[in-house]
């Protein structure tokens, strides 16, 4: 009885008797399925033109990251370093469509997974020789955005909102919103989503396979950064980041390989779900530490129904 | 081609193995000092300081002083990142030559400590692994001076409560830890007390993939709204913990951390904010000691360490802690040498220097360590020594001493010593229990 | 010349489908196993042993165990670590309930309950496919290692929350433990390595193994030619969990000697995943050559600067070692991306036509 009472009416009861702390939580929540979102993001638009699973992600996170601080403790003011970073995340899209991708077109997609996974060992020890393990404090104030936090007073209780998880939010949704308007309106963004759709077609009309994978993996650099200046902004930049790229994988599933939207929607849904049921079921029933799991879980339930996810696109399978 | 492949590999691998020995083939009179260090992976940022104060204090004496007696210490380093794998790995790797298993992660001590009543092998873990290990008669081999974790969790306990824990009574402790086996170590302790003197006591696990993300824990607490939150975090826990304090507002001077959660660099972070953290210390830097200018003179200016300079870890109290860390094992080579009459010690012998460790005022000042390291001493039936500790803060620049030297409430400790050490011998029967030790 | 195979003549359609067609292949079997069971326990030194024997035959039958699932039957699981800590886990409790159990009966049970809890979280694939699939596996990684840490009566509510595995004799001879002998150990290994595999190899020629290959290649296809898929699927789950658990329970009673929960995170799924891989998946062969380049060549690596007298800080080797592993698997899936036993086959085909060069 007071496991029923436990888990469906005293999580209710302190949702709506702290309202203030419900926002808080909600606003927490929000911030890290923001994060998850643009992590994920990365995964799909690799996976849409390449059918790649990327498991790189989480390291290129940390390695733009680390390039930009690196560079900056080099000396470089941070406006320098930013475009630098930029310039280094191409090379490595370039080095990577050249060693890794274009030897293995045409493989099983299982063997591009695991070249990904080849390449984040790789990036972690070359990092680590480059730049050093110690975590190191992101440049947050020397990139122009504001450290102080923004205070409410509703229902009489009181929620902090800090003025860089507000930037990240607002530079996700900028970034997302360009993204979209480059995948949809430009005829390189045209590009990417025709080779999504049949390569062999887009091969035809003499859309280039390799600028194309360049292009993507170097935008899937340039979200990487984006992650990786709010992540490290938190918590300093370490390779202990690379483990978030743990959390885009469960969004993946409940939105769709293949969804931009997916991506987006998931990651936002599971950010504040997985939040919600920490705080107000994880903690006081099962001891805490749920964010690991929850999201897969979720997850799996939902493929249950959807094999697809929310929004990936119908598999129909023929003989 | 299978068996080409299994054979060369590993016909070169079983050849390897003993030429690379051979390689660093140690000269007659340097003493093989093994340490299992990580200066990868996540926990790197805290160890890659504690592991310099090491080197450092070892290169400085066979610089200044050629060794001890005349025997160069020979410090190596065997990579593990914090993997128990890996260290498992290192401790077969060194076995052979070192006298000395610094293992480094309460993990890879909980997996070397049965192997070194076979090897014969002791294992200095200075101020972590088991708490239990202050039972010298049941953990022969293993020594963890000058402080147990439950000592560190009895002083801060102390110190918050102003001397006097039924003070305590009705308040709420919130036990801030990393999930792993050094997180979870003080809890029984941390239980206990709370049922004797009143107070509500709030386990919050971190887990490893949650380092940098805390933020539930930290609503947790803003929810639970708890008077004291204890931490017991390492690597990149301490960053994410601490910028989430300031993050939540939680008052800094409610916050303390264990030794392994005051890394200077950490609350560089947040600087000014951080003011008013505090964490317990078994030692405290003193960049003017002669030891340090020692080291600074033979070591830094001469351009052989590692050390960051730019960020002033000279200072820090995790370097200057590797140098103390050292001298421990230092004096214990020097007291098996005095003791067997020998220069090249071996590692029982060794084991029974690490046994009478002797740090008190007269030897501290004399080794020039001043004011870095409470007075303490070991015996065989106690490894652990019990130095105390002070309370450092953090002023938003550097941690300064912000109390008298603290003692542990050894009436509460011992008998769960006791328990926990013939729970561990039961468990891994036959255990051998030391006889010869008589006190 | 070593593989002329004139004068082997098959004479029926089972000697074509011999598990030796050519005699050869058997002479060269029996040499390693002549190698595995008398050279090496006469040479190697206690580092060998520890460092470099026992953990391949341990990651060798764990990448078998996967193998079954993934190569065989088609499931890519990331779940793997996971399931080797249930076999632990499970191993340990059975220990301490029962002392007195011989451990062999021990191992051989805990298996039974990776294989139940592999078959649970298999339920899935009979919906899920591919990555989804992968994905979902990915829940019972992360499911399972959280319960390891939160559910204190599986580590008998040690306060350390870890596992120690006690003195366990067989027979007069300690053969687990602290006190036990690396060689003992070894021995022990070995041969449960050997009866799995033996297992392993029938299995998968025979009639399941075909029912599972089928599956692979085109479940859709298997289904119309009346193979019952949820059969199909769970027996691959309940095998290949049944072999990971037991393995799982060796690495922690016959190598680690003692186990926390986040020692069977997801860096051991992937790194059991990519013995499977780079040794081939569907091949039984390739989980023996993949553990060895996986698991031992970073060993072997990190003594040759030593060896070289090259002075390197350690940190620097172990940095270099991880690009180097990362590079070795890009170059290998690059070169050969059915994995070394695929490489072995072509050598063979080689050696066979030779000194014909088609």
């Amino acid at each position: 009885m007071n496991l029923l009472e436990g888990i469906f009416v005293k999580p209710f009861q302190d949702m709506f008797g702290a309202p203030d702390f419900l926002i808080q939580v909600l606003w927490e929540g929000l911030v890290s399925g923001t994060l998850y979102a643009l992590i994920a993001l990365g995964f799909v638009l690799i996976y849409k033109s390449s059918r790649i699973f990327n498991f790189a992600q989480g390291i290129m996170v940390v390695f733009a990251a680390l390039t930009l601080v690196g560079l900056h403790e080099r000396g470089l003011p941070a406006w320098v370093a930013l475009p630098l970073t930029l310039v280094v995340m191409l090379i490595l899209a370039v080095a990577i469509e050249r060693v890794v991708l274009r030897p293995l077109v045409n493989q099983p997609d299982i063997i591009l997974f695991m070249a990904t996974i080849g390449i984040t060992l790789f990036l972690i020890g070359f990092g680590e020789i480059v730049f050093g393990g110690e975590n190191k404090a992101m440049i947050t104030s020397q990139l122009g955005i504001p450290t102080g936090s923004l205070e409410f007073e509703p229902f009489g209780g009181f929620v902090s909102i800090e003025q860089r998880d507000l930037t990240t939010v607002v530079g996700a949704i900028v970034l997302v919103v360009a993204l979209l308007v480059f995948l949809n309106r430009s005829k390189m963004g045209r590009a990417i989503r025709a080779l999504g759709d049949d390569h062999q077609a887009a091969l035809s009309v003499g859309i280039s396979l390799s600028t194309i994978w360049v292009l993507v993996w170097f935008i899937a650099g340039i979200i990487a950064l984006a992650t990786g200046i709010a992540w490290g902004s938190r918590a300093g930049v370490s390779f202990a980041l690379e483990v978030i790229a743990y959390k885009a994988l469960p969004v993946l599933m409940l939105g769709g390989l293949e969804s931009v939207t997916g991506a987006i929607v998931g990651g936002l849904m599971i950010g504040v779900a997985e939040k919600l049921f920490e705080i107000y079921w994880g903690q006081p029933l099962l001891g805490g530490n749920t964010e690991t799991w929850f999201a897969y879980v979720v997850a799996l339930m939902v493929l249950l129904f959807r094999p697809q996810g929310l929004f990936g696109e119908k598999i129909i399978e023929r003989v | 081609m299978r068996n080409l492949i299994k054979t060369t590999l590993l016909s070169a691998a079983i050849a390897a193995a003993p030429l690379a020995l051979a390689g660093a083939a140690w000269a007659q009179d340097t003493l093989s000092l093994p340490n299992l260090s990580y200066r990868t992976g996540p926990f790197a940022a805290t160890g890659i300081p504690l592991m310099n104060g090491q080197r450092d204090y070892m290169l400085m004496l066979n610089e200044r002083d050629g060794g001890v007696n005349g025997v160069l210490l020979g410090y190596e380093e065997c990579e593990t990142g914090y993997n128990t794998e890996k260290g498992v790995e290192c401790y077969e790797k060194t076995k052979a030559t070192g006298i000395v298993t610094q293992p480094w992660s309460t993990g890879i001590t909980l997996q070397v400590l049965p192997k070194s009543n076979v090897d014969k092998i002791p294992i200095l873990a200075p101020g972590y692994g088991f708490s239990a290990m202050q039972d010298g008669k049941t953990f022969q081999w293993a020594y963890n001076p000058p402080a147990s974790y439950w000592d560190g969790a009895s002083m801060i306990l102390q110190n918050i409560s102003g001397g006097n824990l039924d003070s305590l009574k009705g308040k709420k402790i919130a036990f801030l830890h990393l999930d792993h086996p050094f997180g979870k170590e003080p809890i029984p302790l941390f239980q206990a007390m709370a049922e004797k003197h009143g107070f509500s006591f709030l386990p919050i696990p971190v887990g490893l993939s949650e380092m940098q993300n805390q933020s539930a824990q930290w609503l947790q607490i803003r929810r639970e709204k708890p008077d004291f939150v204890v931490m017991w975090g390492w690597g990149a826990m301490n960053a994410g913990a601490i910028t989430e304090a300031v993050k939540t507002k939680y008052p800094m001077n409610q916050f303390v951390g264990i030794w392994w959660s005051s890394l200077d660099g950490d609350l560089k972070l947040v600087g000014e904010e951080g003011k008013g953290y505090r964490s317990i210390s078994w030692s405290f830097p003193n960049s003017q000691s002669p030891v340090m200018q020692d080291v600074k003179k033979y070591v830094v200016d001469a351009g052989k360490s590692m050390i960051n300079k730019d960020a002033g870890e000279f200072e820090w109290v995790f370097y200057q802690r590797g140098i103390l860390i050292s001298a421990m094992l230092v004096e214990g080579i020097k007291a098996a040498q005095a003791n067997f009459n020998t220069k090249v010690i071996n590692a029982e012998q060794l084991r029974w220097g690490l046994e009478n460790l002797k740090f008190d005022d007269a030897s501290i000042k004399s080794l020039g360590l001043e004011g870095m390291i409470p007075p303490f001493s070991t015996s065989c039936a106690n490894h652990t020594g019990h130095s105390g500790g002070w309370m450092l803060e953090w002023d938003g620049s550097k941690f300064v001493k912000a109390s008298d030297l603290l003692q542990a409430d050894r009436a509460a400790i011992d008998p769960l010593v006791t328990s926990e050490a013939a729970k561990y011998a039961a468990a891994n029967a036959p255990w051998p229990v030391s006889t010869e030790c008589k006190m | 010349m070593l593989y002329r195979i004139a004068g082997q003549y098959k004479t029926s359609y089972a000697a074509d489908h011999a598990l030796f067609p050519v005699r050869q292949d058997a002479y060269l079997l029996g040499f390693i196993l002549v190698m595995a069971f008398v050279v090496f326990p006469m040479t190697a030194s206690e580092f060998a042993f520890r460092a470099l024997l026992i953990p391949v035959l341990i990651y060798s039958l764990a990448a078998l165990g996967l193998n079954i699932l993934t190569g065989y039957a088609g499931q890519l699981s990331l779940g793997t670590g996971a399931f080797m800590g249930v076999g632990a886990y499970a191993c340990y409790k059975i220990v301490t309930i029962f002392p007195e159990l011989n451990l062999v009966v021990a191992i051989a049970l805990s298996g039974f309950f990776s294989a139940a809890v592999g078959v649970a979280f298999g339920l899935p694939s009979l919906r899920i496919k591919g990555f989804y699939l992968a994905i979902a596996t990915l829940a019972a990684q992360f499911f399972l290692v959280w319960l390891f840490q939160k559910w204190s009566w599986l580590y008998n509510h040690s306060s350390s929350a870890a596992i120690q595995v006690p003195n366990i004799d067989m027979f007069g001879i300690t053969v687990a433990g602290p006190t036990a002998r690396a060689i003992t150990q070894y021995y022990f290994v070995l041969c449960v390595v050997c009866a799995v595999t033996i297992f392993a190899i029938n299995i998968t020629r025979g009639r399941i193994g075909r029912i599972w290959k089928s599956v692979r290649d085109m479940d859709i296809a298997a289904e119309l030619v009346g193979i019952n898929l949820m059969k199909a699927k769970l027996t691959a789950f309940f095998v290949s969990s049944y072999i990971v658990g037991v393995a799982g329970a060796l690495f922690v009673f016959l190598w680690r000697g003692a186990a926390e929960a986040n020692l069977f995170e997801i860096p051991l799924s992937f790194r059991v995943l990519f013995i499977a891989i780079i040794g081939g998946l569907g091949s039984i062969m390739g989980n023996y050559l993949g553990a060895i380049l996986i698991v031992a060549l970073p060993v072997v690596l990190s003594t040759v600067p030593a060896a070289l007298g090259v002075p390197i800080a350690s940190a620097t080797a172990e940095h270099l070692n991880i690009m180097i592993v990362g590079a070795l698997i890009i170059t290998f899936l690059i070169l050969e991306p059915h994995g070394l036993a695929q490489l072995w086959a072509t050598i063979r085909e080689k050696f066979i036509l030779w000194p014909f060069p088609h």
